[in-house]
């Protein structure tokens, strides 16, 4: 392959959930296994790279909406993939989509500044902007709804045509099979999970490639998400701390495909950077890290012990049971203050009488109320006597903005980072059989290419540092409203004076704020009442 | 039937028909009020989301609170036509 000059400035390659603890395993060459991704360890050595603390719940959409917009959920207002209000007998699910981002994404600020741009594979990218200098094939969206949702409007049809071997269903999400990767699977399914991302992200990578070969693109950024959804299943496989005495022929079979995934993922890297050419510059980022969790926190049982929640009453009936093994939580209204609602929100909502004989705590009582409960979780302690939840989050002081009534009122920090669960069951914390992979809240962030400097491991960035960064490296200013910083450690000292950091001017609005604030004051009101109630999936 | 729900059925036919335009299903009739996403069109849960979408985006041009066609009586209705969904926008537009 040749390694041409283009027009392509920047190159940004996602990869969800990417851990050094996994990354470093990947790009060291280890006796009887070798290097699994020799590109990337040889773009390490030569780059920078830093640590990159996510957001406060290290979760998919609110992260990397964060990544996408610079600012944190409290702004942009997604924090989590669905939205769910309860009805009284059931739950309306609805999932959080583009225009629920109350801010704009970085795609559309190259855009309007004259840049083309690429994103493929991004969540909260669907439905795309209409007006978009680039191309847009969107995460997250069923194989049926892929060509709606991919911009332009004619993309979906040449892709079709022009990429060989193109079929959306291998490529797409699929919203059953996603449940799986907090699900326990039994050895032969687990094996199946992993090897049914391959394919999917080698079509991600030749639409990429196609994308990259005929458009040049100023940003282009793909996104591979395998990385999160085999960790998840497969975590003691890539743990390093986790490798057992004497492996199990399942064991080293799991692990031999695994190290095949990142393999394949080193392939993409290698043929997308020496597309790009020797000017680019090349990103990487995830939008969160990865751990092992080692228990379980059942965390509505603690609450109704401590008399904050009454369980729903099951009848038995087939929607009961419908509704029982729904991931919002089934309670009793009239007899609950404070409650999980969905499992990986990791947080707790107060409910707020909002006049006399409503449910809920009088609004006076609230910080005294409040102050109590955080005391009450703190004291939770596992069978080793060990704090269970070893940090509480307010949420004026960590979701700041527009949008920081739609946060949890507590979000809990976990001693193994785990996300909760809101079953009705006892022990309210109980070891699992096997350590599976959760989220940590530090993720990656590294670069690589022409006026990058070769620093090694700089101090950590902040996730909301990213799009800065990229548009920085694309030659345009940070919006004056943006929370993040270019990462300055990241260029080399001769580059960054020909090309200083510049404040520019602001983000636009867009979308549906636009059209929300040209609404009357009954529609603005169904619109708030419907973004109230915010849902978490496990 | 009025002027206005013939004109939403109609946008929902075209729309039905693009949005239809890859998937498996066995319908090869002309669409028409009586129409049923589920039993016709071979609808999924997840499809009815993003149909919402996609009429909010092509149709009414603003978010309009489905949950209150989805859901009767705290359940989630079995099954929906073209024409109650027009009906419902007309309501609602």
């Amino acid at each position: 392959m040749t390694a041409p000059t283009t027009k392509t400035r920047t190159l940004f390659i996602g990869m969800d959930g990417c851990t050094f603890t996994v990354l470093d395993e990947m790009t060291r060459d280890i006796p009887g296994e070798g290097l699994a991704m020799p590109f990337l360890a040889g773009l390490m050595q030569k780059g920078v790279r830093a640590k990159l603390r996510s957001t406060p719940n290290p979760l998919t959409p609110p992260a990397w909406t964060s990544i996408m917009t610079g600012k944190g959920p409290g702004e942009h207002g997604v924090f989590d993939f669905i939205r769910a209000e309860d009805k009284g007998g059931d739950v309306y699910w609805t999932l959080y989509d583009s225009r629920d981002v109350d801010t704009e994404m970085i795609w559309s600020i190259a855009s309007r500044n004259g840049k083309k741009v690429a994103a493929l594979n991004f969540p909260l990218t669907a439905p795309p902007p209409k007006e978009l200098n680039g191309f847009v094939v969107p995460g997250f969206i069923p194989a049926k709804h892929l060509r709606r949702n991919s911009h332009p409007a004619t993309l979906f049809e040449r892709i079709k045509q022009d990429v060989p071997g193109f079929d959306p269903k291998e490529l797409a999400w699929d919203f059953e099979k996603e449940k799986q990767a907090m699900e326990t699977l039994s050895a032969s399914d687990m094996e199946n999970w992993v090897r049914y991302h391959l394919p999917r992200e080698e079509q991600w990578f030749n639409i990429a490639e196609y994308i990259l070969t005929h458009e040049q693109p100023d940003l282009m950024a793909v996104m591979f998400d395998g990385t999160d959804k085999i960790q998840h299943q497969a975590w003691q496989f890539v743990d390093p701390s986790l490798v057992p005495a004497e492996p199990t022929d399942f064991y080293k079979r799991m692990r031999a495909v695994c190290r095949e995934y990142f393999a394949n993922v080193d392939r993409y890297i290698k043929t997308l950077v020496t597309l790009a050419g020797p000017d680019c510059q090349v990103f990487f980022a995830s939008d969160h890290g990865f751990t092992a969790t080692v228990e379980v926190l059942r965390i509505n049982s603690y609450l109704e012990e401590l008399g904050y929640l009454k369980w729903a009453v099951n009848d038995g009936s087939e929607q009961a049971l419908r509704r029982e093994a729904s991931d919002f939580a089934n309670l009793d209204w009239s007899k609950t203050t404070a409650y999980c609602r969905t499992p990986s929100s990791n947080g707790i909502f107060i409910r707020v009488a909002e006049k006399p004989g409503d449910p809920g705590i009088a609004k006076k009582d609230y910080n005294r109320f409040r102050d109590k409960l955080i005391e009450e979780l703190k004291q939770l302690r596992n069978e080793d006597g060990e704090p269970v939840i070893v940090d509480v989050l307010k949420r004026e002081d960590w979701f700041q903005g527009a949008h920081m009534k739609d946060a949890c009122d507590l979000t809990l920090v976990l001693r193994d980072n785990g996300f909760v669960s809101i079953r009705d069951l006892k022990p309210v914390v109980v070891k699992r059989p096997e350590p599976i992979g959760t989220h940590h809240p530090d993720g990656i962030f590294m670069a690589y290419g022409a006026g990058i400097a070769g620093n090694g491991m700089v101090p950590r960035r902040k996730i909301v540092d990213v799009a800065p960064t990229l548009l920085h490296s694309v030659g345009l200013p940070t919006p004056s409203d943006f929370e993040g910083k270019v990462a300055e450690s990241f260029f080399s000292k001769e580059w960054l004076a020909a090309n200083p950091v510049v404040i520019g001017a602001p983000t636009q609005k867009l979308g549906e704020r636009a059209k929300a604030e040209e609404m009357d004051d009954t529609e603005k009101k169904q619109i708030i009442e419907q973004l109230q109630m915010l849902g978490y999936m496990e | 039937m009025s002027a206005n729900q013939e004109v939403i059925v109609a946008q929902l036919k075209v729309l039905l028909k693009d949005f239809t335009q890859d998937w498996d299903h066995e319908f090869e009739g002309e669409m028409d009020r009586s129409t049923k996403l589920l039993g016709d069109l071979g609808f999924e849960s997840i499809d009815i989301i993003q149909l919402v979408v996609a009429i909010e985006e092509d149709i009414s041009k603003k978010k309009v609170p489905f949950d209150q066609l989805l859901m009767k009586d705290g359940r989630y209705v079995d099954d929906l036509s073209i024409g109650q969904i027009a009906d419902f926008l007309v309501e609602r537009m």
